[in-house]
């Protein structure tokens, strides 16, 4: 297993007190696999990808809990300067606005130089070099040329490229990209999402898509890991979950999307909102708008039963929904 | 398939959890200047047109920006008029300004001296003419050392945060409530050199906490950008997010204070130099001559209206060029 996260908790100091933006929560991901992490804003999924990295903001976050093992290390208990190393030539991210996450002030060349500037200590003439290289191997027409620009330069499809460029450059083995294509037209998401899992084919990468886009993930991802509240509630491979969901949310989830064999009928949405993560609702977070909920979900917090061999789902009444 | 998010982005704990999702609309703003010849499929490579159109940064821009402004071209020769004089005074004046002839004293103008005579009988015009050597002095020494030791302090509190950024703080806190001039008095009483260093040295212990404020809030705010964010994920050590990645964007409003900051520099120097606190004579300062001419006002106006002037011009010189260029590296301000 190349990437294992068990029981992983962190919580953020607010004014509010403590919110708990995840709680315990544990998936893998094998070299050469794509984990989707599907939730809404707000269940923790970013949070998560933070923690792996390393760039969780602290104060006011603080991973309170569990291991990160990365290769077999756990990544929790390296120093900061070896945790650096393992950023961008381990595991590398990607970011959802590509716009904001390139420096303005520098050309793309020097910030995809970089790279190799801080890792392998090139010269900045053949960092340049490795620049045009990656950014032809992206597909960024008339690279030698456009290596000099800036990002604003660039459309946002070719930022985010730019961006994929960046993460793949050092070939790491894990990839965690933050809800790649959100800020992007359709019609680019689809090569972006294509170029992303080229890529990963190529050079074996394992990579984790966090997304709250169902369509998105359909197509790229071998298992799906549904997030509520801090907590995965659901955990499977991505053809089980489409045909049927074992969990409540992640059913609510796959109604609320518009369908072209359902044409003519209302969307049905999942009533209320997600909980404040600071006051998080006792028993399975989910109770207070789940429709089949009963006593027993508002007092018992359901571990994450096995469904079957590869899938499991926190819900007291899993059996039912499979079914329902 | 519609990109809607499926719940409507609901009431969420606040906190920095909640940062990650606050660009979730995904805006994707394109400075209008930009003629962004690529669009999703690019264009093919560079043909003439768009290799006409070289990279443009923030400081392009604003230089662009300044070329035109008159604003800036009008401060920007004055004070290079005052550059010039500063280092080669006899370039335009030929006489000493320690040369004084008593007989003389409060004359008015008179061939080969334009500006009369003041109470000493010295040439007015080469004492104002040898006096901006002090006040440039004074003011580009002084707001460089301001500017180094604010914007490092600052840059780090701002960066590290902690106890360091508290204890600095606290210190730019007490620095603030220190009146300046009452400062001056007490603290340059007590030096006898007679240089342009020990004002330098005292404008930069009570200017610092000023540049250090904005330095350290400058760089607040570009660390919550995503690329810094981005930077560190991908492997960057803390010293180089610092100075190549936060530094270069957290500098223009450092640079802006600061060039507005050397005009009232100069100005302290005056006015410490006609407290007598300053500079002293035989030093040749345009606040030794304001001071000495003052009792004279009636009978010779001209002694004390000279050297003011020339304060006065550069002192604005400097305070527009600052407001040019904040224009130009911050156009929302305007």
């Amino acid at each position: 297993m190349l990437l294992d996260v068990r029981d992983l908790k962190v919580e953020f100091r607010t004014r509010d007190g403590i919110a708990r933006a995840v709680n315990g929560v544990s998936f893998g991901v094998d070299a050469g696999e794509t984990l989707a992490v599907l939730g809404e804003s707000g269940s923790g999924k970013s949070v998560t990808a933070q923690a792996v990295m390393g760039i969780l903001d602290s104060p006011p976050g603080r991973i309170t809990g569990g291991e990160v093992l990365f290769q077999g290390r756990d990544l929790l208990r390296l120093g900061e300067e070896e945790r650096r190393r393992v950023r961008g030539a381990g595991m590398a991210m990607i970011f959802q606005d590509a716009l904001s996450s390139l420096n303005p002030v520098l050309t793309v060349g020097d910030q995809l130089g970089e790279m190799f500037v801080v890792h392998r200590g090139m010269s900045r003439k053949d960092a340049r070099a490795k620049a045009v290289e990656l950014m032809d191997r992206v597909r960024i027409p008339g690279a030698r040329e456009r290596v000099k620009q800036y990002p604003h330069q660039f459309s946002g499809g070719m930022r985010q490229r730019i961006m994929i460029a960046m993460a793949i450059a050092l070939e790491p083995a894990l990839i965690i990209a933050d809800e790649p294509t959100t800020a992007l037209d359709v019609t680019v998401q689809a090569q972006v999402m294509d170029l992303l899992a080229e890529l990963r084919r190529e050079y074996r990468m394992g990579l984790v898509l966090i997304t709250h886009d169902l369509g998105v993930v359909a197509d790229v991802a071998d298992r799906i890991a549904v997030m509520y509240a801090g907590r995965i509630v659901e955990s499977a491979p991505v053809h089980d979950i489409y045909k049927a969901p074992a969990h409540p949310y992640t059913r609510g989830l796959l109604d609320s999307v518009p369908r072209l064999d359902l044409k003519g009928r209302e969307l049905t949405a999942i009533r209320g909102l997600p909980p404040n993560l600071t006051r998080i609702p006792p028993g399975c977070a989910f109770h207070p708008r789940c429709p089949m909920a009963r006593d027993v979900c508002r007092s018992d917090e359901p571990p994450l039963y096995a469904v079957s061999e590869v899938r499991g789902s926190a819900c007291h009444f899993r059996t039912e929904c499979l079914h329902a | 398939m519609p990109e809607q998010p499926f719940p409507p982005e609901g009431v969420i704990a606040g906190g920095g959890a909640m940062d990650l999702s606050a660009t979730e609309a995904g805006t994707v703003r394109r400075p209008p200047a930009a003629p962004d010849g690529a669009g999703e499929p690019a264009p093919p490579a560079a043909g003439p047109a768009e290799t006409a159109d070289r990279p443009r940064s923030l400081w392009s821009d604003a230089w662009r920006d300044l070329r035109r402004n008159p604003v800036f071209l009008a401060s920007a020769l004055v004070i290079l008029f005052l550059a010039v004089i500063s280092v080669w005074p006899s370039l335009i004046a030929s006489g000493s300004p320690l040369k004084c002839d008593l007989a003389r004293a409060q004359q008015g103008s008179a061939p080969g001296h334009p500006f009369g005579f003041d109470g000493q009988g010295c040439d007015v015009y080469t004492r104002t003419v040898y006096g901006a050597r002090t006040s440039v002095v004074v003011g580009v020494c002084a707001t460089l050392g301001v500017a180094l030791l604010g914007s490092v302090l600052g840059a780090l509190a701002g960066f590290f945060g902690g106890w360091w950024d508290g204890v600095l703080s606290r210190i730019t806190d007490v620095f603030f409530a220190i009146p300046v001039v009452l400062g001056g008095l007490v603290l340059l009483s007590v030096v006898t050199a007679n240089s342009v260093w020990p004002v330098v040295g005292f404008i930069v212990l009570l200017g610092w906490p000023q540049i250090s404020r904005i330095a350290r809030g400058s760089v607040i705010t570009v660390q919550q950008n995503d690329y810094v964010q981005a930077a560190r994920a991908l492997g960057a050590s803390p010293a180089r997010l610092l100075l190549r990645h936060i530094a270069p964007n957290a500098v223009a409003p450092v640079i802006v204070v600061a060039t507005i900051a050397l005009g009232t520099y100069i100005a302290l120097e005056a006015t410490l130099s006609y407290l007598g606190v300053g500079l002293k004579p035989p030093s040749v300062s345009w606040g030794i001559d304001i001071s000495a001419a003052s009792p004279y006002v009636r009978t010779a106006p001209h002694a004390l209206l000279w050297p003011s002037g020339a304060l006065a011009v550069t002192v604005l010189a400097f305070i527009m060029l600052g407001d040019a260029v904040r224009d130009a590296l911050d156009p929302k301000l305007r």
